[in-house]
């Protein structure tokens, strides 16, 4: 079941071509696995339209322009043969496991990079959008924990598999999880199959406990900065 | 100028919904019959209205009006790409805008156009955009399926038919016949991936 799901104008920014690609890819994700939120995005869609072109506009272009507009589009009488392509159902392997992609994710699997050792029982695999790693892949093995840290900037994670605690709330598979510099949080993973998450970060973690502070002016070595 | 065809160049005042099943039935036409005084009804329609949104969020009278033409364009050209049952034709049309918003967007901030609309919104390019059922039905009817379904192999028929017309799972498969669900699952791909041949074949 799940529990936690972006705002209301999140989606609303969502549906309206609004959001950041980062943030678009994480709530479409979300969409694909939450049916409430999917379809609270559909009826959205249609509002968000009627709601347009319900304008009425005083008609300030000359029917000339109209007219020249109507008649290039129209020269051309053939339809366009759209190749319909189907998605096949991707997965992904991780520790001898397989995860299966929601469908907003397997139109990215071609950018999802190399996995690599974060630190402890923590691996990473960056998923390439505009030409940097903005949004990563993170999974943490059975027991696995993060640091405690506190964000610079916002967080959100979207849980993709598996469960992982913070102390506070347990998050399971679909939940969407948006943190600010507000929060300070040790996430932990503690069921069997471990966790798997897609976060974005716009500024690197702030680790706040033990030996994890060593590490801090090299946090943005693993979490790279999204600038938008 | 075209005979026949004037554009309407009164305001339309009707509210979207109002006119949705009519706007629906144009669309229908322009598809089958690549008719231009359907498609004329639609633009006098929409181009103004989205030449409104587009000055509103582009702010660019140059930009807006291709965003209007793109838009329209699409229209015509993908027309037999609309499903009424999927959403009113005031919603498809806005979904087609928004996606050329979006990349049109990206394109003036420079960023590298690796991401596009249709990754997230893939209204215009892919079969499966808002359904969560498996791909390759979605693309056959049964009414259309019915002809060549006694040409497949009966094991096959067998896992079509307990699925798609006794609606069970692979799971409920793969238990009534006794036989792994990997088999169930690929007896099904099989299947569907050999109908779909068939029917472009004899289409």
């Amino acid at each position: 079941m799940i529990k936690f799901h972006p705002t209301v104008p999140t989606l609303q920014s969502f549906v309206e071509g609004s959001l950041p690609a980062a943030d678009s890819l994480i709530v479409s994700t979300h969409c694909d696995m939450c049916l409430s939120c999917s379809n609270f995005t559909h009826s959205c869609t249609e509002s968000t339209a009627y709601s347009i072109f319900s304008d009425i506009i005083k008609n300030d272009l000359s029917s000339r322009d109209y007219i020249s507009m109507f008649e290039s589009i129209t020269r051309d009488s053939n339809l366009v043969n759209v190749n319909l392509f189907t998605l096949k159902k991707p997965w992904i392997e991780l520790d001898g496991r397989k995860f299966e992609l929601p469908a907003t994710l397997t139109r990215f699997i071609n950018r999802v990079g190399e996995w690599s050792h974060l630190m402890g029982t923590l691996w990473q695999a960056p998923i390439e959008i505009d030409g940097g790693s903005l949004v990563q892949l993170i999974y943490m093995e059975k027991g696995g924990s993060m640091p405690e840290h506190t964000h610079k900037g916002n967080e959100i994670t979207l849980v993709l598999d598996g469960q992982f605690d913070d102390g506070k709330c347990s998050y399971t598979k679909g939940d969407y999880v948006a943190l600010d510099q507000t929060h300070t949080h040790t996430p932990v993973s503690n069921v069997n199959e471990g966790c798997l998450v897609m976060v974005i970060l716009d500024k690197p973690l702030h680790f706040t406990a033990g030996w994890a502070k060593l590490i801090n002016p090299l946090s943005q070595l693993y979490f790279k900065v999204n600038t938008h | 100028m075209l005979i026949g065809i004037s554009l309407n160049q009164q305001n339309e005042t009707r509210q979207p919904k109002e006119c949705a099943v009519e706007m629906s039935g144009y669309l229908d036409t322009i598809a089958k019959q690549r008719c231009k005084l359907s498609f004329s009804k639609i633009f006098s329609y929409f181009a103004p209205r989205l030449r409104s949104y587009a000055l509103k969020q582009i702010g660019n009278e140059a930009l807006a009006m291709e965003l209007v033409q793109d838009t329209m364009s699409n229209v015509w050209q993908k027309a037999h790409l609309f499903n009424s049952e999927k959403g009113s034709p005031s919603t498809w049309i806005f979904t087609i805008a928004r996606n050329i918003r979006f990349d049109m967007l990206r394109k003036l901030k420079n960023r590298k156009e690796d991401v596009c609309s249709d990754d997230f919104w893939p209204i215009l390019c892919e079969q499966t955009a808002d359904t969560k059922s498996a791909p390759l039905d979605v693309q056959i009817t049964l009414e259309q399926v019915g002809q060549y379904f006694n040409e497949l192999p009966e094991k096959q028929q067998k896992v079509i038919e307990a699925i798609y017309i006794h609606g069970k799972s692979q799971q409920e498969v793969a238990d009534d016949l006794e036989i792994p669900l990997g088999t169930v699952k690929s007896r099904t791909r099989l299947a569907l991936q050999r109908l779909k041949d068939m029917l472009k074949e004899y289409d």
